[in-house]
């Protein structure tokens, strides 16, 4: 499913100055794993985690998803890569406030070419048990609620891979397992999921963790062997 | 469909943000209504002054002749030279190429009028038979003078439609005898009412009589004040104005180097000049409406420009949920497209009470045509999408990672 070889990403700060979020990171992740990303912040998590999401392009290495090599791939297929096989979830949930439920889980339909299906829409936000929150504006539920709505937007054009950038860092505890029971849901159905967190108990729900620390891959063992058996 | 459901979103967006929103509008708006409003006074004063002149040349194909060597307004009587003879005019007809037929004029201004114990002093207008067709008047109640009241110097008199209505409030003029400097006149028509001149003074306080009869039995003079020859071809009027001048100084005996002693206006030298004082109005004020409108267009860039910062978020979701830059693109140009184009709608709406207002004030039709009101809220949308394509621009250029980290 996914196969990063060599990856670096160099930021640029104001003053110019370069920042190496991520350095000579390779990493391969089957089809239906549960995978947990964890690291100290700073590590470069986010970094790793926008460039296996097609958002953002890795400076130096080449990165294949589903295996088409997208590391040359224009803005314009590197969109319709995250609106078909990418669902996001990020930690603050991203949801437009003054826009209702329903509506904030359409969006990923506009830019999908056909017609946006307000059926299928509100099936996805039954699916994440807010059918009845449906009409509310985003501003106007709790923060589980919000990123029920936020998994829902991300499942509306069924993608085989799900992205969460810290899924829970926002929740209290009661929320997060919630939270976590649909993200284990949504594995057992067959989706890839990649999970960004700082939680032990919550990355223990993932089937492998993957540790980074200062750009770097620490705990590398089970990638390898990942790695060889492709 | 793409395209279809971004416009959805577009006007969501446009709901969403609807106080920025009637901002934006409001610069369009009072663009659009100084725009409207502004050409409608520019196109009713050309209207005016071209029906004012009309009202002076009759139909635009008479080449107009008047003594002495310049002009000098409204000839009368008192004021010009005795160098223009009847036989000129008779000359004129028969001998100039392209001249359809001679009016002639002698006319006076302040004469007494008299009806039972109503007195007036209106212009009177001694003429051939021919002036009605010439003018493009028309007789409202009786008939006009015709060619034998002419020939035999007949007593009758045709009046404006204010002298009727001073001497004869309440009766029917026709019939009637009116003294005209103390000569009896039977009253045998009256005109239709024609307004302002091109001085603006009311050219329907007038009495017309038959030239001859003016000539030997009221005035006593053997002079014309004006010859009117109507051509028959417009587009010759100025070669029949050069063969008139042409004949005239061959008959007055000028010497070459001698000036003039008559004047002639050519119809399109005057719609040339005019034209040219109207264009110069209407760039004015098409300039002070162009301003009006970039100002809109500069409140819908800055409201735009800002918006953009605002949803820095939004616009990062929407990259990582599937739109490409050009989506975006298009996102806020269409933003900014719908909310121009309804502040064209309203601006014309709008600007609809105050063309009225001003007609109103012109004691003018007011001029606003569907054409322009289209026009306008066309206008309006092309300004949208200019000034929009600044911002809009800036919403695709947003670096979706840094926009989500914010
Ligand atoms: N756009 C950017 N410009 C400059 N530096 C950046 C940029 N994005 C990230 N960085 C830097 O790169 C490094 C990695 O950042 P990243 O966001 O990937 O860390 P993280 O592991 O997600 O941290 P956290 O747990 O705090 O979210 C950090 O030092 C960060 O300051
Ligand atoms: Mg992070």
């Amino acid at each position: 499913m996914i196969l990063a070889e060599g990856i670096s990403k160099t930021h640029r700060r104001n003053d110019g100055a370069p920042v190496h979020a991520l350095r000579n990171v390779s990493i391969s992740i089957s089809a239906g794993e549960f995978v947990a990303i964890r690291g100290a912040s700073g590590s470069g998590k986010s970094s790793l985690l926008n460039i296996l999401g097609c958002l953002d392009r890795p400076t130096v290495g080449s990165y294949r998803l589903a295996g088409e090599d997208v590391s040359s791939y224009s803005d314009r297929s590197l969109a319709r890569i995250r609106n078909k096989k990418i669902g996001f979830v990020f930690q603050t949930f991203q949801l437009l406030p003054r826009t209702t439920a329903v509506e904030n889980v359409e969006i990923p339909m506009v830019y999908s070419g056909g017609r946006v299906d307000r059926r299928r829409a509100l099936q996805a936000l039954e699916r994440v048990g807010l059918g009845a929150r449906a009409r509310h504006f985003a501003a106007e539920l709790s923060g589980g609620e919000q990123q029920r709505v936020a998994i829902a937007r991300a499942l509306i054009n069924d993608p085989a891979l799900i992205l969460a950038d810290e899924p829970t860092g926002n929740l209290d505890f009661a929320a997060s397992t919630e939270i976590m029971r649909i993200f284990k849901e949504l594995h057992t159905d067959g989706r890839t999921i990649v999970m960004v967190t700082h939680d032990e108990s919550i990355a223990a729900h993932a089937g492998r963790q993957i540790v980074l620390s200062d750009g770097a891959v620490i705990q590398d063992a089970a990638i390898c062997a990942e790695a060889q058996q492709q | 469909m793409k395209s279809v459901e971004q416009c959805k979103q577009g006007l969501r967006a446009v709901v969403r943000f609807r106080r920025r929103s009637v901002f934006m509008m409001a610069g369009v708006v009072i663009g659009v209504a100084t725009l409207s409003v502004l050409n409608s006074i520019g196109e009713n004063t050309r209207r005016d002054t071209v029906k004012r002149v009309k009202n002076m040349l009759g139909t635009f194909d008479t080449v107009m002749v008047r003594p002495g060597g310049k002009t000098r307004g409204m000839v009368s009587l008192s004021n010009v030279d005795p160098s223009l003879r009847f036989e000129d005019a008779a000359a004129i007809a028969r001998e100039i190429a392209g001249v359809k037929q001679v009016a002639r004029l002698q006319n006076a201004f302040d004469v007494d009028v008299t009806y039972r114990d109503q007195q007036i002093s209106p212009a009177v207008f001694g003429v051939s038979d021919n002036w009605l067709a010439l003018r493009g008047d028309e007789v409202e109640q009786g008939s006009f003078i015709s060619a034998e009241d002419d020939r035999k110097m007949v007593r009758v008199a045709v009046i404006g439609s204010d002298v009727c209505k001073n001497l004869f409030p309440q009766e029917s003029p026709i019939g009637k005898t009116i003294r005209i400097g103390g000569v009896p006149f039977e009253v045998k028509g009256v005109l239709a009412s024609r307004g302002a001149g091109p001085a603006g003074a009311s050219l329907d306080n007038i009495v017309i009589i038959p030239v001859s009869t003016a000539s030997r039995r009221l005035f006593n003079r053997d002079f014309l004040t004006m010859i009117i020859a109507q051509v028959k071809d417009p587009g010759d009027s100025t070669r029949v104005a050069a063969a008139i001048s042409q004949l005239l100084r061959e008959r007055h005996q000028l010497a070459a180097g001698m000036l003039d002693d008559f004047n002639i206006t050519d119809p399109k030298a005057v719609l040339a000049q005019l034209t040219k004082v109207n264009s110069t109005l209407t760039m004015t004020l098409r300039g002070v409406a162009f301003l009006a409108m970039f100002g809109g267009g500069v409140v819908i860039m800055a409201l735009m420009t800002l918006g953009v910062s605002e949803r820095r978020r939004e616009i990062g979701l929407r990259r990582s949920v599937g739109a490409n830059r050009g989506d975006i693109l298009f996102q806020f140009l269409f933003e900014a497209f719908i909310v121009a184009s309804l502040g064209g709608f309203f601006g014309a709406a709008a600007s609809w009470g105050g063309v009225e207002a001003v007609a109103a004030y012109q004691k003018l039709p007011a001029v606003f045509d569907q054409e322009s009101l289209f026009a306008s809220i066309a206008l309006a949308a092309v300004i949208g999408v200019v000034f929009g394509s600044y911002p809009a621009w800036k919403a695709s250029r947003v670096d979706p990672v840094a926009a989500l980290r914010s």
